[in-house]
């Protein structure tokens, strides 16, 4: 894998009618990386990938791909390839046809066409469904369809707009891997947009977490796992996501800071040895492990993981224990204070 | 209570169409017998064809035929062509005064042909076109209604679709090709139904404007033929009628299926 920067952004904005689409919007993305933008809905990550598309053209900023301003260039310009949500696939032509598509408008001679098909779909393993419509096919073979479209003509740069949300959970698994495992071998760069932070973290080199149209971190899945920029993103990434506890609630940090702890870091203790003393309000078996959920006054979302099947009844008073480094600390604006 | 309004249903369906296909089973009956057995209903008089051959031998059918094919095959060309691209404007473009002139387009649904025969006439003839195919079709190529149904085909097709084809690179004009119009097949199947049908059976304006055998369709040709002042003889005039419609009965027979779902499917979205 390379480093050097293929795809920029830089300083994206896309505003509808006065009403907020993205601000602000500045990315590097190396080559042959996997980056995923993340965020709940409404966020502004699918604007900034059709921005990317040139789907839609930005008001302000610039992009570049590959050293090339595109900023205002037509999508057919840009070189790169797309995934839709729901695989886009003609109705009208077949497995074949559909793959083709592209290298047929581009008129890519009959014989490398026949190639490029042939290698497109031994990859993704449809090799025996030429003829077949989009209409007869399962999800995943619809899906696969839709890759297969994306890799046929060898772009460097492939766009996918959350492209496992129509699957079961069962083949989100496995494509997921696929995904991940297709991207490595051919060596694409590929931007993947998603609202399933499981789907980020486990795919991603790079995540990019946005909210009301601003990035909020760009860091790998672990960099936002243990060092979260701010309590939005604190509270967006992991499961269960992090505990925040007014400072108030806990001595020693001041009174306009937010304390925040995650659920593994968390130690139930006996009585009069804890720092806290809280009521179980919900317990949740998950199979290796049960999650506590635990109240107390100025915290939200706080609750601790305790090894096998040990439910506890709703209202049971307990301690708890955690160290000071394990704690996040965030100032009154929700920023991270060093540390 | 519900058995009576059942009852009521089917009686009410085939009353109507006894009182349809009352015209047609009697100009068969009538073509198929002597005149003097035709008028009289006699049910067992012997049948005989010699009023086709009468008649066939009566007027230049085949060159009627004809014209009336070229007719409305130019039409159907013509308005696929022109509702193809309007509707697609509408549809999928935006440009300034799109909803104004999208309005005097439907407009037109409201204005009858007839009341524009003296206006179409005077364009005609302007143009030269005066006693020409071409003249007789031009008036309808720019559809209304061909217009709006492609429109609603055409705003049926998901964006998705459209943006895939932009990505891989196709044009605007390569996007309406390959995507819009393919998935609009239904709609232009139904429509090229529609459209052949009624000019096929098209009477007043190609009435004035066609002035020679050489241009005359079908509808003029057999008015001319069975004419009072030809002799009226309802057997030969039933046979040259029979022979009018035969094409597109057969053809309405055979597509019957396909005729109805196109309808179906071709649905007001």
């Amino acid at each position: 894998m390379t480093t050097s920067t293929f795809v920029k952004l830089d300083g994206i904005a896309k505003r509808w009618n006065g009403q907020l689409g993205v601000e602000g919007i500045t990315l590097d993305i190396p080559e042959g990386s996997f980056t995923a933008l993340l965020g709940p809905s409404g966020c502004g990550k699918s604007t900034t990938l059709r921005l990317l598309a040139g789907l839609e053209l930005p008001d302000e900023g610039q992009i570049l791909i590959d050293g090339k301003d595109v900023t205002t260039s037509a999508a057919s310009d840009r070189n790169l390839s797309m995934v839709f949500q729901s695989y886009a696939l003609f109705p009208h032509l077949s497995v074949a046809e559909n793959v083709m598509f592209g290298l047929k408008v581009r008129r890519v001679p009959k014989q490398e066409r026949l190639e490029k098909l042939h290698r497109a779909l031994e990859i993704t393993g449809l090799l025996g469904y030429e003829g077949r419509k989009p209409g007869e096919l399962s999800g995943g073979q619809r899906q696969r369809v839709a890759l297969a479209r994306a890799i046929v003509a060898g772009q460097r740069l492939c766009l996918m707009d959350e492209p496992l949300s129509n699957l079961d959970a069962k083949l989100r698994n496995a494509v997921r891997k696929d995904i991940k495992k297709l991207q490595r071998d051919l060596g694409i760069t590929v931007v993947y947009v998603t609202h399933d932070q499981t789907e980020a973290m486990s795919m991603a080199d790079t995540v990019v977490l946005m909210k009301d149209g601003h990035i909020q971190q760009v860091g790998s899945p672990e960099d936002l796992y243990s060092r979260p920029n701010n309590t939005f993103v604190a509270e967006f990434v992991g499961a269960p996501p992090m505990a925040l506890i007014e400072s108030t609630a806990l001595e020693g940090f001041g009174d306009d800071k937010t304390v925040g702890i995650r659920a593994e870091n968390i130690q139930i203790v006996p009585a009069g040895t804890g720092r806290m003393r809280c009521k179980v309000n919900e317990s949740e078996f998950l199979g290796a492990e049960t999650l506590i959920g635990l109240d107390h006054d100025g915290t939200s979302g706080l609750c601790v993981l305790q090894p096998g099947l040990s439910l506890m009844p709703e209202g049971d008073e307990v301690e708890i224990n955690f160290d000071d480094g394990n704690l996040h600390v965030f100032d009154d604006a929700g920023k991270r204070l060093a540390g | 209570m519900k058995s009576l309004t059942n009852f009521m249903d089917s009686f009410g369906a085939i009353l109507l169409a006894i009182i349809w296909i009352a015209p047609l089973l009697f100009a068969f009956w009538a073509a198929t017998h002597s005149t003097s057995d035709a008028v009289n209903l006699n049910l067992l008089s012997p049948w005989t064809l010699e009023n086709f051959r009468v008649a066939w031998a009566g007027a230049p059918w085949l060159k009627y035929f004809l014209n009336t094919f070229m007719l409305v095959t130019i039409i159907l060309i013509g308005q696929f062509f022109l509702t193809t691209l309007a509707g697609f404007a509408f549809a999928q473009l935006t440009f300034r005064g799109k909803d104004f002139v999208f309005i005097l387009v439907l407009m037109q649904l409201f204005i009858l042909p007839e009341v524009l025969i003296v206006e179409n006439y005077a364009m005609v003839s302007r143009l030269g076109l005066f006693d020409t195919i071409l003249g007789v079709g031009m008036p309808y190529m720019a559809s209304a209604f061909g217009i709006f149904l492609m429109r609603q085909a055409f705003k049926g097709v998901p964006i998705e679709l459209h943006e895939a084809a932009r990505i891989e690179g196709c044009g605007l004009l390569g996007i309406l090709w390959r995507v819009y119009v393919p998935l609009a097949k239904p709609t232009y199947l139904a429509y090229a139904l529609v459209s052949v049908s009624t000019h096929w059976n098209n009477f007043l304006w190609p009435l004035i404007v066609t002035n020679s055998p050489d241009t005359r369709p079908l509808t003029v040709g057999l008015s001319i033929f069975g004419a009072p002042e030809n002799g009226v003889d309802i057997s030969i005039i039933s046979a040259a009628t029979m022979m009018s419609v035969a094409p597109l009965l057969i053809a309405f027979l055979i597509f019957q299926r396909q005729f109805v779902q196109a309808f179906l499917r071709a649905g007001i979205k």
